[in-house]
C-alpha cells in the first residue's frame, strides 16, 4: 500500500548535525567533506570509515565513495584510502582520547557523540569468561548523523490520537532500517509531550527509555534533542527495567521506547498496559507477517492492545507513512 | 678604587653562577618528584573514576606544583583544541613547551615522551601499567638526580665564589 500526498515526509534541510559530527573527524577528512555541495551535506546520513578501504558515504538515496578530490565517485578504486593513522585519530577525537572511560561503550558496540549521533565500531573482541570485554585493533567505524526533523509526525498524528481520552493510541511503528523510526518516534514524543493544540490536545507526560541514547541524545543524562516539554529521559537503561522504573517513579501517561522485540521487553510492556499508561513503541521488520514469526512479538500480537500498527519505508523520502492499521480490525486506515 | 669595585663584581658573578648551577642541580630532584605525583594522580583519575581524559589533565595541574601544573595544563589546551589533536600530541606539544623552563635532563623527557603513545588509547589497567613504568622510570631518575645534587650543589656553591676569587688573584 502506498501512502498519500498527505503524508509527504518534511526533507531534513539542516547542515547543523554534520559539523557537529565533523568535529570528530581529522582536519584532512573534515576538509575533504566540507567541500562537498550544501545539497551533499544535508543528504549525508553516514560516514563510514574503513582501514585500508575506500571512505564511503551513505547520503539519503544512494552510497557513494570519496575521492581524494572531494568529488563524489562509484568506483572504489578513485576512492580516497582510509589510512591507519586517519583511524586511529579518528577514534582518539570520537573517544575523546579516553578510550579507557568507554568500556561499557565499546562492549555494546558503539560510542554516542555529544549531539546523539552515533559511532558503530567493529575490531577484534577480547573476550572474557566467554563474554565480550572489549574491543581492540578496531578498523572499522560507522559515524551516523541524527537528525531532528521537527514536524516529520505531524501528518501521521491525527491517526493515533484518542480523541475520547485525550491520549495517544497504544502505537507500534515498524520498518527496515534506515527508513526514520527512530526520527519518527522523537517526533510523535516532542509533540505529545507539547501538545498539540490544533488537535484538541493537552502536553502528556512522556517517559522515554532511551537505551542506546538514539532517541534524546543524552549527553551525561541531558537530553540534546528537543523531546518536549514533559518529557523524562531514561538513558542508557535496558529497556525492559527501565520502562517499570519509570513506571514506578515518574508517573508518566504514555511510555515511549525505541526498538522493542525481546521477551523481557514484552512482560514489561504489559505491566504498562496493565497500569493504563499508553505505549508507543518501534520494531524492526518490513511487514506485519514478519513480525509474527518472532516468538517475544507474536504473544503480543496476541494481547491485541496494540491499537495502531505504522509502517514506515522510504518510497519518498526516510519516514514516509506507507501504511496505517487499526490494531482491532487489522484494516488500513485509508491511508492510500 | 676601581680595582675593588671591578673585584667585587667579579666574585659576585662567580658566585651567582655557582648558585644558578647549584639551583639546577637542586631543583631536578623535586621535579622529578612532583612530576611523579602527577602521574600517580593521573592514574586514580583514570583508574577509579574514568575521567577523561582532558578533564582529568586539568584536575592533575589543580592539585599538581605550579610548575609541573604548567605541563598537564598545556596538554590539556592542546587536547581540548578544535583542530582536533591526538593525547600523543598534545602531550608532545606539552613537553616542548614545558622542557626548556623545566631542570630535567634529557633522560627525564624521554621518559615522559614515551608514555605520549600510550594516553588515552587502551583499557585502565593498560593505562594503569604504562603510568607506573614511567613512575618507576622517574623514581630511578630521582635517585640518580638526587645522588648528583648532594654531590654538585655543595660543590656549585663554592665553585662559583672560588672561582671568582682565582680571578681576581690572577687580574691582581
Amino acid at each position: 500500500m502506498i501512502g498519500t500526498p498527505l503524508l509527504r515526509p518534511v526533507r531534513p534541510a539542516q547542515t547543523r548535525p554534520v559539523e557537529e559530527v565533523l568535529t570528530v573527524l581529522p582536519v584532512q577528512l573534515r576538509n575533504l567533506i566540507t567541500r562537498l555541495p550544501p545539497e551533499i551535506l544535508e543528504q549525508l546520513e553516514e560516514i563510514r570509515l574503513r582501514q585500508e578501504r575506500p571512505l564511503a558515504l551513505g547520503l539519503i538515496h544512494r552510497d557513494a565513495f570519496l575521492s581524494p578530490e572531494g568529488n563524489l565517485v562509484s568506483d572504489p578504486e578513485q576512492a580516497y584510502r582510509v589510512s591507519a593513522g586517519d583511524l586511529e585519530r579518528t577514534l582518539q577525537l570520537v573517544t575523546g582520547s579516553s578510550l579507557y572511560a568507554l568500556e561499557e561503550e565499546l562492549r555494546s558496540g558503539y560510542i554516542t557523540l555529544p549531539g546523539g549521533h552515533r559511532v558503530g565500531l567493529t575490531g577484534r573482541a577480547v573476550m572474557e569468561g566467554g563474554r565480550v570485554r572489549t574491543l581492540k585493533y578496531i578498523s572499522s567505524l560507522n559515524i551516523r548523523v541524527s537528525r531532528e526533523v521537527p514536524g516529520l509526525a505531524t501528518p501521521l498524528l491525527p491517526y493515533l490520537i484518542d480523541r475520547q481520552v485525550k491520549s495517544i493510541y497504544h502505537t507500534l511503528i515498524f520498518s527496515p532500517p534506515r527508513c526514520g523510526k527512530t526520527t519518527m518516534l522523537r517526533d510523535i514524543i516532542r509533540q505529545l509531550s507539547n501538545g498539540v493544540p490544533e488537535l484538541d490536545l493537552p502536553g502528556l507526560t512522556v517517559g522515554v527509555v532511551d537505551e542506546r541514547s538514539e532517541l534524546a541524545g543524552c549527553y551525561r543524562g541531558v537530553p540534546q534533542r528537543d523531546v518536549g516539554v514533559r518529557t523524562d529521559v531514561l538513558d542508557g537503561c535496558p529497556k525492559a527495567e527501565g520502562m517499570i522504573m519509570l513506571l514506578r517513579s515518574m508517573a508518566p501517561q504514555v511510555i515511549a521506547t525505541d526498538e522493542i522485540g525481546r521477551e523481557e521487553d514484552i512482560a514489561a510492556l504489559e505491566e504498562v498496559f496493565h497500569a493504563g499508561v499508553r505505549v508507543l513503541v518501534t520494531v524492526h521488520g518490513a511487514s506485519l507477517a514478519e513480525l509474527a514469526v518472532r516468538p517475544a512479538l507474536r504473544h503480543l500480537f496476541k494481547l491485541k492492545v496494540i491499537q495502531r500498527f505504522v509502517l514506515l519505508g522510504r518510497s519518498r523520502g526516510v519516514g514516509t507513512v506507507e501504511d496505517i492499521l487499526d490494531g482491532r480490525t487489522m484494516r488500513s486506515l485509508g491511508v492510500g | 678604587m676601581l680595582k675593588i669595585l671591578g673585584s667585587v663584581l667579579i666574585l659576585l658573578a662567580g658566585g651567582g653562577m655557582g648558585i644558578t648551577m647549584a639551583g639546577y642541580y637542586a631543583r631536578r630532584p623535586q621535579e622529578l618528584r612532583s612530576l611523579q605525583a602527577a602521574l600517580k594522580m593521573l592514574e586514580t583519575e583514570i583508574t577509579y573514576t574514568a575521567t577523561p581524559l582532558p578533564e582529568a589533565l586539568g584536575r592533575v595541574a589543580e592539585r599538581a606544583g605550579p610548575r609541573v601544573a604548567l605541563l598537564f595544563n598545556r596538554a590539556r589546551e592542546e587536547l581540548m583544541s578544535p583542530a582536533g589533536c591526538t593525547a600523543r600530541e598534545a602531550w608532545e606539544e606539552a613537553l616542548k613547551a614545558f622542557y626548556p623552563t623545566s631542570a630535567l635532563a634529557p633522560s627525564d623527557l624521554a621518559v615522559l615522551r614515551q608514555l605520549g603513545p600510550a594516553l588515552g588509547i587502551s583499557s585502565m589497567e593498560d593505562q594503569s601499567k604504562h603510568l607506573r613504568l614511567a613512575m618507576e622510570q622517574l623514581g630511578r631518575e630521582m635517585a640518580q638526580a638526587e645522588e648528583k645534587a648532594s654531590r654538585y650543589v655543595k660543590l656549585w656553591n663554592y665553585l662559583g665564589f672560588l672561582g671568582g676569587l682565582a680571578l681576581i688573584l690572577m687580574l691582581y
